[in-house]
């Protein structure tokens, strides 16, 4: 029985992130509207293209007149006329008015299937004086279409496409919390009987979790550049994560100086009491208190911000699982290794 | 179990040993301040009466820093062998730990005194200070930041000890990435009181510190029985 369990969780871990990579991957954007050219409009007949991003919002052969496009500048709407549609654009012809409410215009596209998209301040009109929109080319509030989508990811503006990352990027930094517990665990547990059983959890426990502190750091990295334009920023919790993994690598150090001292077990493990403390005030703790760019920061301990809708939800769970099991089991590994090299330096 | 009264008696007669060995081998206490005194001028020199308030929060928490690493760095072994073989037998290490992080606070202090102080006489203050309350802001800053960095190098001082060959080396290697918070919190404070952010949005910076300094003195107060005998 414990032996078929025994490799039921891992076959398990591994069809999981099968599941997640398939899916993550292979899971169509909702569209969004991304730009708008040009991003000045004239006084007069003008054009302008709207771009989306994410899965086709319209097929070749759907008639123009079916995507209804209107303006908005503050809150009154201006109606447009819509001249092309191609699958991820749509370009309209605006008779933009000498007067309105407000200078910059957010986009609505209303389409058949996809819902309506959102663009905020899409364009702006520099030469245009103040007053309501003429009633001539004002447009009434057109109906609010639902999306008709299949199993799609949210469009995010900024993020974009890289919304796959969070089945990466959030669940390596859930594994290497949980594991990291688990090596506090088994420090505190080494103070109190001084075995060196615990004292070898601990340390497989703290080597698992910084390869996945690294792989977080990494990931994390990627998708800054992305949405901030940088490799990295300073920030409380990048800081928070950074010495955080330094800290741990600390503990490897510390491990290393002291050889086959045979205090070794006792100090790493008040070091490593020591180490998960300062994690958990440095990510969780300290980066709520000061302004922060991360999601999920800044007084909303929440994952509000990731706007986790039911089909991110149905991968993105799979994956906290998956990766925490795949994490488990590199420690069980290390753990194994530990403990025979142990009874081989013992003999 | 030691009482109460027995620890606080035990950290009374570690911080007055300290008190006296800093006298006695007045060579160290000399040395950090030459050290702080020396780099401070070297800081001077290099900004040629120049400094912007970015500049200067920088050469102020680097001389701080390394200070604070010559002066606590080697908190617990500095005693001679034998008493320090005597202290292991004898002394509760909670009043150990107490006396040492008592006089760890007392030379941090002098030691922000000096720092700050150079500072101001060869450097001078970045730019205009006389709004109130940023003067006692920035000291309160330097003297918390201080503090709280020196509490963590205490306990990494009390690890490292345990260490027979290279430990100071090791102090400073593990030292290094734990001081990293502290140094954050305190660089931002002292370059948001200079580019006259009001004090309302800053002080929780020391409130921080101060937090951080207490909290990492509570943690070494509850392991460094763990290692003080092992």
């Amino acid at each position: 029985m414990k032996g078929a369990w025994n490799w039921t969780w891992k076959a398990g871990s591994i069809l999981l992130l099968g599941y997640v990579i398939l899916r993550g991957f292979g899971t169509p954007l909702q569209p969004g509207l991304v730009t708008a050219t040009p991003s000045q409009l004239r006084i007069g007949t003008d054009t302008i293209v709207l771009a989306a991003a994410g899965q086709p919002f319209a097929s070749e052969d759907d008639a123009p007149a079916d995507f209804h496009v209107v303006l908005r500048a503050g809150d009154q709407l201006l109606q447009t006329e819509t001249v092309e549609v191609t699958p991820h654009s749509v370009r309209l012809s605006v008779d933009v008015p000498a007067t309105l409410p407000a200078r910059a215009l957010d986009a609505f596209v209303f389409t058949p299937a996809a819902g309506t998209l959102f663009l905020g301040n899409a364009c702006f009109v520099e030469e245009a004086a103040k007053g309501d929109i003429p009633a001539a080319v004002r447009a009434d509030a057109p109906e609010e279409r639902a999306p008709q989508l299949g199993f799609s990811f949210p469009y995010q503006p900024n993020i974009i496409e890289s919304i796959r990352n969070l089945l990466w990027h959030v669940p390596m930094w859930f594994a290497m919390f949980f594991i990291m517990g688990l090596g506090f665990v088994a420090s505190l547990a080494q103070l109190r009987t001084d075995s060196a059983d615990w004292d070898m959890r601990a340390e497989a426990a703290v080597k698992t979790g910084l390869v996945f502190g690294l792989l977080g750091l990494a990931t994390g990295s990627l998708w800054a550049r992305w949405t901030w334009g940088a490799w990295w920023v300073s920030d409380p919790q990048l800081n928070g994560a950074l010495v955080t993994v330094l800290l741990y690598s600390g503990y490897l150090i510390l491990r290393a100086a002291m050889g086959d001292d045979d205090r070794v077990g006792r100090l790493a493990a008040v070091y490593n009491v020591f180490a998960f403390i300062m994690l958990v005030v440095l990510l969780m703790v300290l980066p709520r208190y000061t302004e922060s760019l991360h999601p999920g920061k800044d007084g909303n301990p929440g994952f509000n911000s990731y706007d986790l809708d039911n089909s991110l939800r149905a991968v993105f769970y799979p994956a906290v699982i998956g990766w925490g099991a795949l994490c488990y089991w590199m420690y069980t590994l290390r753990l194994r290794m530990n403990r025979h090299a142990y009874r081989l330096l013992s003999r | 179990m030691a009482s109460a009264r027995h620890t606080l008696r035990t950290a009374g007669t570690i911080a007055g040993l300290e008190w006296q060995l800093e006298w006695r081998q007045g060579h160290q206490l000399a040395a950090v301040g030459l050290f702080a005194i020396a780099s401070v001028y070297v800081a001077f020199q290099a900004s040629d009466h120049n400094t912007s308030a970015a500049g200067w929060t920088a050469m102020l928490w680097l001389v701080h820093l390394f200070s604070g690493f010559t002066a606590i760095g080697r908190l617990f072994d500095r005693e001679r062998t034998d008493v320090r073989r005597y202290l292991q037998w004898t002394a509760e290490p909670l009043g150990l730990m107490l006396g040492k992080l008592f006089h760890a606070v007392l030379t941090t202090t002098a030691l922000t005194a000096v720092v700050l102080g150079a500072f101001v006489l060869f450097l001078g203050w970045p730019q205009e200070v006389d709004t109130p309350g940023k003067p006692g802001l920035l000291v309160l800053g330097a003297w918390m930041g201080g503090l709280s960095m020196t509490t963590t190098l205490v306990f990494v001082s009390a690890v490292a000890s345990q260490i027979r060959a290279g430990g100071s080396a090791l102090a400073a290697v593990l030292g290094l990435p734990l001081l990293l918070p502290q140094l954050i919190l305190a660089t931002r404070l002292t370059r948001g009181a200079l580019a006259d952010e009001p004090w309302t949005m800053l002080v929780e910076y020391p409130v921080f510190l101060g937090a951080l300094g207490a909290g990492t003195s509570a943690i070494a107060c509850i392991l460094f029985p763990y290692i003080w005998r092992a």
